[in-house]
């Protein structure tokens, strides 16, 4: 993740206490649906506070709903949940049936997921088959008892032929010619 | 988690020492390389919020080599926040004042500025000859190599080397040579 998120909050998707192994606890404690009752914004708000939001509060009796009117401001729902989050959500513009989504969604999770960084969008039983990387990993048997600096680092791995080189390399090749014509000549 | 486990994280997020011989290296050069070890872009964890830089000695900042005329060409900009505070200093008068200082901000600014800079840069160990103290060269296990060649000066090598050289002609008796 970048530097702007260095403080956000950041973990592992994981579930309270294995809720849900034995008995099912909603995580999700008290609604509140702030809404205006003129303004165009709050349309899909009013429309389903006036046909679903009975039937909703019936089938959950563990989450509180309360509803909040309130002139010419957007529509908002907040969640409160019973680790302590909150999430607050605008639903300016939207539909009954968005707005029952976006409920849903505050329902069946159980913490505020906008405020949770996920260190990992991947999960993995077997994290690696080759094991770790450790920087001692592939490293040449002598660099262990070798004293640093040492003057064989000190330069690239491939220095080309200098021409200084190569004119002594021919001298030298020279010279061995030179004896050879020599100890033929004794020989004859 | 387990020992096994433990000592297997330890292994994996070691700091390893590098050493860097700056004699004759290109301080602008050098420090790409320099930054990579610092900042840890050299391994396969890296990772931007994972802190997994490794410590970098530099010896022998006082002999680097500019390139070109930036000796005399590179201005280092100070302003002590005062009015009338600016000043400006070329490379060789600040080579002067502190042989280690052109290798540091050369290395400093090859590094985006961001929060981890700073703590980034105490990671590095600057030194201006092959002085290094021991509890420092004790923990060094890697050298970087160095990019560029040393060129060898005529007066450190040997008089039998020298005589031994082969000539391509020999001079003419009546040659003058100063």
């Amino acid at each position: 993740m970048s530097n702007s998120h260095l403080f956000l909050k950041s973990g592992f998707p994981r579930a309270p206490l294995q809720n849900g192994v034995g008995r099912y606890v909603c995580q999700l404690q008290r609604l509140t649906l702030k809404f205006c009752k003129n303004n165009g914004s709050s349309r899909g708000m009013r429309d389903f506070i006036e046909n679903h939001l009975v039937d909703f509060a019936k089938e959950n009796p563990g989450i509180v709903v309360y509803v909040k009117p309130r002139r010419h401001r957007a529509p908002v729902l907040v969640g409160e949940y019973l680790n302590g989050d909150r999430e607050w959500l605008s639903v300016r513009n939207s539909t009954q049936t968005e707005i029952s989504k976006w409920i849903d969604l505050l329902k069946t999770q159980n913490g505020s997921s906008s405020s949770l960084r996920l260190r990992k969008m991947w999960h993995t039983d077997v994290p690696s088959i080759q094991g770790p990387w450790t920087p001692f990993l592939l490293r040449s048997p002598d660099a262990h008892n070798q004293t640093y600096p040492t003057s064989e680092a000190s330069q690239p791995l491939d220095v080309p032929q200098t021409a200084t080189e190569k004119l002594i390399e021919l001298f030298k090749q020279q010279q061995l010619e030179a004896d050879t014509v020599l100890e033929q000549k004794r020989a004859e | 988690m387990s020992i096994a486990k433990r000592v297997q994280q330890w292994a994996t997020f070691a700091r390893t020492w590098h050493i860097y011989d700056c004699t004759w290296q290109n301080p602008f050069e050098s420090a790409s390389l320099v930054k990579t070890h610092l900042m840890g872009l050299h391994k396969p964890i890296y990772h931007p919020m994972n802190d997994c830089g490794d410590h970098v000695v530099l010896i022998n900042t006082k002999e680097i080599a500019l390139p070109g005329d930036e000796w005399v060409k590179r201005v280092y900009f100070h302003h002590t926040g005062y009015p009338g505070g600016a000043s400006w200093t070329l490379a060789w008068q600040l080579h002067e004042k502190d042989p280690t200082m052109v290798m540091k901000k050369a290395v400093y600014n090859s590094m985006a500025g961001n929060l981890q800079r700073r703590h980034t840069m105490q990671r590095l160990h600057l030194f201006h000859d092959d002085q290094v103290p021991q509890d420092i060269l004790a923990n060094v296990t890697n050298q970087i190599r160095t990019p560029r060649t040393v060129p060898q000066r005529l007066d450190h090598i040997d008089k039998e080397t020298l005589e031994n050289f082969p000539a391509i002609m020999d001079y003419p008796k009546d040659y003058v040579l100063r």
